[in-house]
């Protein structure tokens, strides 16, 4: 039996206490540990974009974030995304159809969201959600929410 | 699930690092992209986590006539830094394709070297910047040139229980009336995920007269560490880039290579690859 390590985390503007084994991935302290499901694990190697949260205020893919190194740091995950409501990428996602399986979407949203706060343009929203996998839609319709709620046209017609 | 280990040490100074990573069965972790891949799968074993996060090893600073790139700076620092993108051109391209978005955020620029792999993207800009490892030890602080610190797959100049501190890139300006061109690509199945099947990272200083004035290439994936071209460079020095001399150094630069067979693809795809990377990348040099 190893001995617990103390996380504490700004966790969706919650200041949140942990007891974890030292080798707890962030990922997990986020499902298990704190019950946000909304995170989700696809390849579990930094690949898929899945399970992107944000670490004081930028993206990383937590399966790959040791939970003891986020200590005393702040983490959005998709459900403080928003703060209550719906982020308004997330609003646009919806009205564009940019969903359809849902397992890729929690990463998209926060991935898209930190790029919107960058204010990030043209090719470079591209570039910066290249890293978050989606086999349903396309892309053409994230990208499309992006651009709508980047310019605040979240009622983009169908 | 939770990776094997049986501790994690979070320092605040670096003499406390330091102390901790004398341990056998400790290794540092920062960014974690590398390390926290190859622990879940068995690759890497340690007992104890020295994470890097507080020493506060991050940031890019320009000292006298050098960049100093903090050891723990990401990716995505380095790819939106404007003195980066600036003089070293090629590194902040390299930077900016390592991994997504994500990967940028947390991986750093000491882990992409500590790892150690002949596919590291930052290896060859800092190989033709003639960059500068600064190591520090319980005995102080020494400077290994990146051309001596690559060994092997997986092994580098870092000795048990040595951190990188940062990164030092001597800063030359060209002689007035050169054109500088300078360019890191790289190829894989899908750039933001894979990890480089070949990379090249080149820095021409063209004269009045088109001709090379100096030419620096290296390249990545092809051989067990990143490696100079240094005989497609010296086919090619004192030249213009015409079809004639990039006919040499293609063939030149086949000698520069000891590329293997692995999963990601065949060494004569490599050498291939290889030969028109550097054909664009002198292509681009002779159009300006």
């Amino acid at each position: 039996m190893v001995d617990r390590v103390t996380v504490t985390l700004i966790l969706n503007g919650e200041r949140r206490r942990f007891e974890v084994p030292p080798g707890r991935r962030l990922l997990d302290l986020l499902r298990d540990d704190a019950g946000l499901t909304g995170t989700k694990e696809g390849c579990g190697a930094g690949e898929c974009g899945a399970c992107t949260v944000l670490l004081d205020g930028v993206p990383v893919t937590s399966c790959l974030v040791l939970a003891a190194s986020a200590d005393g740091r702040e983490v959005v995950t998709v459900e403080g995304l928003g703060s209550g409501a719906l982020h308004p990428f997330q609003e646009a996602l919806v009205a564009r159809g940019g969903v359809q399986c849902g397992f890729c979407t929690p990463g998209v949203a926060v991935t898209g969201a930190a790029a919107l706060a960058r204010g990030a343009t043209g090719a470079e929203r591209v570039r910066l959600l290249a890293g978050n996998l989606c086999r349903c839609t396309g892309y053409a319709k994230i990208l499309a929410a992006l651009d709508d709620a980047a310019e605040g046209t979240t009622d983009a017609p169908a | 699930m939770d990776v094997a280990i049986q501790e994690v040490v979070r320092p605040a100074t670096i003499a406390e690092a330091l102390a901790t990573l004398a341990r056998a069965d400790a290794r540092p972790i920062a960014g974690g992209t590398d390390l926290m891949v190859q622990l879940r799968d068995g690759r890497r074993h340690a007992a104890c986590l020295v994470d890097l996060g507080r020493l506060g090893l991050g940031g890019v600073r320009r000292d006298g006539d050098a960049v100093e790139i903090g050891a723990a700076t990401t990716m995505d620092a380095i790819a939106g830094d404007a003195a980066i993108r600036g003089w070293f051109p090629a590194l902040a391209s390299a930077a900016g394709q390592v991994g997504g978005w994500p990967i940028q955020c947390r991986a750093t620029l000491g882990g992409n070297l500590a790892n150690g792999s002949p596919a590291a993207d930052t290896a060859g800009p800092l190989l033709i910047a003639g960059a500068g490892v600064i190591v520090v030890a319980p005995g102080g602080r020494r400077r290994v040139p990146i051309a001596e610190f690559f060994l092997g797959p997986g092994r580098t100049a870092l000795r048990q229980g040595e951190l990188i501190a940062a990164v030092r890139l001597p800063l030359a300006e060209p002689p007035a009336g050169r054109r500088v061109v300078e360019r890191f690509v790289k190829v894989g199945p899908r750039r933001e995920q894979v990890i480089s099947v070949a990379s090249l990272a080149g820095r021409a200083v063209v004269g009045r007269d088109g001709a090379l004035e100096q030419v620096r290439i290296a390249l990545g994936s092809v051989a067990p560490t990143p490696v100079r071209a240094t005989a497609a460079e010296r086919a090619l020095c004192g030249r213009r880039p015409d079809a004639a001399a990039r006919r040499d150094a293609v063939r030149a630069v086949q000698r520069d290579i000891a590329p293997i067979d692995d999963v990601r693809a065949p060494a004569r795809y490599r050498r291939i690859a290889v030969a028109v990377l550097l054909d664009r990348f002198l292509r681009e040099v002779e159009r300006g």
